[in-house]
């Protein structure tokens, strides 16, 4: 069964559409990158897989629940971590993630505190009000509250923003092994070499349409994803441009 | 920024509150100070159907003035995490000392003189304006009315520099918080016990009877605080705020919370800025505005209202200020990312609304025992918790998570408008038809709160489902 599954998944907002026909399927411990433009539909794709907006039509599978039908099921299994996202300003870290467990009733919660704020390296500033963190520290605790109760699938908008060099060797090593002991992870990120170098499979999105979807490791020695990219997203412009010309030389009833 | 001149921060200033202002109510705020003067006009017009006397009006105007110094006074200092909620990340020129060379004492010396200015010409000179109308038609000489724009604009830096005190008082150590308190209940018994007569200590007294010693005694007590407020004021220090590890998990058991939503959000109210005691400060300031209301009501009719049901009333309204504290630092999009269904995170936000709120409230019921009779207060006691309960009900439903989008849609302010006369307007005819109905007053009271609580427990339990589906 895969991890995630879309059917012509499609979300419109009045005249606008957000996300259009996307037809998806992501296998069980696959680290997964879902590319685009600012306003392609990465946003709009988690929310929905995620059960916090209702598609307009098509359907979704995620970890065999159906995020339109019983999101709150999704999001007990599944961990989230939305782009630009700080931990409450008037809580301390152990605070929000002891909240964080009420919510998600996890046991043991004071252990697992202590394991990730070990791993992820704010142990010192547990207990210090989170507008009082800098960015990277806020980031981290974003990080363990989206991994604390060892969900199978993980959603990530950019992981690695705000975190020095070192931290983000970590992140990406930890977010690794996480898909090596058979986890899912849908990662949604600007930054193509972050995507290039985790991923083992990309799908590319424009104007909320699948332009491509591709393996980076089966990228040639000379071939780098950010070529891959420009191509497949100049094509889907090239695409629609050819068809808004075609539209507007169709004759219409006025004209006949 | 070393070496600018105090009218140059003034003039900076001013403009700065005049875009936020504008900001917040779009351009239509132009047409502010005609709003106020067309407003006042009506009122006072109205007043004079009911035999108010003028130098009665002058009173009210007194007092209602000071305690909107109170409240702007304190609003720039305890309110920036509100502006920001509103505003996104806003920084005020009165922040700026912590990146430029210029003092904080300066900063609000200069900040207390722009309220006083800002407010004068927008507000109280369009509500002076109103005023003439009423105060020279009844045969007020021309020169009192200049006189009562000067003693409220006053009045209005008596409340600011009242509040900015308090706070200044308050930053500097828990045994000064203490004693603040200690001696607002000595003032507030002084007063009740006749001892003490605020209004020889306000520029009122000055107003009612202009002389060298009551020019003395009425602004003297303006001049103090101005010059207290801005020298006892000592911002946070920089240093990264700690919590106890088991904080969280003593006020959890405390409210026995089981999702965790009213511990955080209560956590949120205490530690942002003012506290737990911006609730009790507004509250306080709708309490004296009662309390204000009733004397002169019965001044001016004869009729002794039931003080404890028009307490318990106004309180109930004046918890909405808790509930936008309690919704302001999550969003209902945060819950929707979380295995917790929105009408359990709603609960959560009503026992961290009641167990702010409440206590709050009972603060002052309990105060106004000094004059008041147990069993006045015992009533104000009942109908104070439900209405509460009403004002989160009606909220919750109508605005979700922001309550601020209030202050943006006017559709959406006027439907939460009726829904809160509805229940207000019958707890006010009967606490006014007391004397002549008492037992029915009384039972008119407890029995409207009581179907109001009702309506709110139901509305509360609805708005989850309704903004479920609206943010979907």
């Amino acid at each position: 069964m895969p991890a995630i599954e879309t059917t012509d998944l499609t979300k419109s907002y009045g005249d606008a559409t957000a996300l259009a026909d996307l037809s998806l399927s992501v296998p069980e411990g696959e680290l997964f990158g879902l590319l685009g433009p600012n306003g392609s539909g990465k946003t709009t794709t988690i929310e929905i897989l995620t059960g916090q907006r209702e598609p307009t039509s098509g359907s979704a599978r995620v970890l065999g629940e159906d995020p339109v039908g019983d999101p709150l099921a999704v999001r007990e299994s599944v961990g989230i971590l939305p782009e630009r996202e700080d931990p409450p300003s008037f809580l301390t870290p152990r605070e929000y993630l002891q909240f964080v467990g009420d919510v998600r009733d996890l046991p043991d919660v004071d252990d697992r505190i202590d394991t990730w704020a070990d791993r992820l390296g704010f142990r010192d500033t547990l207990d210090t009000l989170s507008t009082d963190l800098s960015e990277g520290e806020r980031q981290r605790v974003m990080l363990a509250q989206t991994f604390v109760h060892e969900p199978d699938l993980v959603f990530i908008d950019e992981p690695l923003v705000n975190l020095d060099p070192i931290m983000q060797a970590e992140v990406k090593d930890h977010l690794r092994e996480y898909c090596d002991r058979g986890n899912t992870l849908f990662l949604s990120t600007h930054f193509l070499e972050v995507a290039e170098q985790l991923c083992t499979g990309v799908a590319i999105l424009r104007d909320g349409r699948l332009v491509a979807e591709r393996d980076p490791r089966e990228l040639g020695p000379d071939e780098r994803l950010l070529d891959y990219f420009r191509e497949e997203v100049a094509d889907a412009d090239g695409e629609r441009r050819q068809q808004q010309t075609e539209l507007a030389a169709e004759p219409t009833e006025r004209d006949a | 920024m070393s070496g600018v001149s105090a009218g140059s921060l003034l003039g900076r200033m001013i403009r700065e509150e005049y875009r936020l202002h504008s900001e917040l109510f779009g351009d239509r705020f132009a047409a502010f100070p005609l709003l106020v003067a067309a407003l006042s006009g009506a009122g006072f017009w109205l007043l004079t159907l009911t035999d108010v006397g003028v130098g009665a009006v002058a009173a009210g105007l007194h007092g209602l003035v000071f305690f909107f110094g109170l409240q702007v006074g304190s609003i720039g200092l305890v309110g920036r995490d509100a502006l920001r909620d509103v505003l996104g990340d806003v920084t005020l020129l009165v922040f700026s000392a912590r990146t430029l060379p210029v003092t904080w004492r300066r900063l609000l010396a200069v900040f207390l003189l722009k309220d006083l200015i800002y407010y004068s010409v927008l507000f109280l000179g369009p509500l002076a304006a109103g005023y003439a109308v009423f105060a020279v038609t009844a045969g007020v000489p021309v020169g009192d009315v200049g006189l009562l724009y000067l003693t409220t604009a006053a009045t209005f830096a008596y409340g600011a520099g009242a509040s900015l005190t308090a706070a200044g008082v308050a930053t500097r150590s828990r045994i000064a918080r203490l004693g603040l308190l200690a001696g607002v209940v000595a003032v507030t018994t002084a007063t009740v016990a006749g001892r003490v007569d605020p209004v020889a200590l306000s520029p009122l007294a000055f107003y009612e009877s202009p002389s060298l010693a009551t020019a003395a005694a009425g602004f003297g007590p303006v001049v103090v605080l101005s010059v207290l407020g801005p020298l006892t004021f000592r911002p946070a220090d920089g240093g990264a705020a700690r919590s106890s590890p088991d904080r969280y998990s003593r006020v959890r058991t405390l409210l026995s919370d089981d999702t965790g939503v009213a511990t955080r959000s209560t956590l949120e109210v205490a530690r942002s800025s003012g506290s737990v005691w911006k609730v009790l400060f507004s509250m306080g300031v709708l309490f004296g505005v009662t309390a204000l209301a009733l004397d002169q009501v019965t001044r001016a009719t004869g009729v002794a209202a039931h003080a404890g049901i028009a307490f318990g009333t106004l309180l109930g309204l004046g918890a909405f200020t808790t509930y936008s504290w309690v919704t302001q630092f999550d969003s209902a999009e945060e819950y929707l990312r979380l295995p917790l269904s929105l009408s359990a995170a709603f609960a959560g936000k009503r026992t961290a609304f009641l167990a702010l709120s409440v206590p709050a409230g009972l603060v002052y019921l309990l105060g106004s025992l000094l004059w008041l009779s147990p069993v006045q207060v015992a009533v104000g006691a009942v109908v104070f918790p439900l209405v509460a309960v009403y004002v989160f009900g009606v909220t919750a439903f109508v605005t979700g998570f922001a309550p601020n989008e209030l202050l943006f849609d006017t559709p959406l302010f006027v439907a939460f408008g009726a829904a809160l006369a509805a229940v207000a307007v019958p707890l006010v005819v009967a606490a006014l038809a007391y004397t002549e109905a008492p037992t029915v007053a009384v039972g008119v009271s407890v029995g409207v709160s009581l179907l109001a609580a009702a309506v709110g427990v139901g509305l509360s339990n609805r708005a989850g489902r309704r903004w479920q589906r609206k943010l979907r």
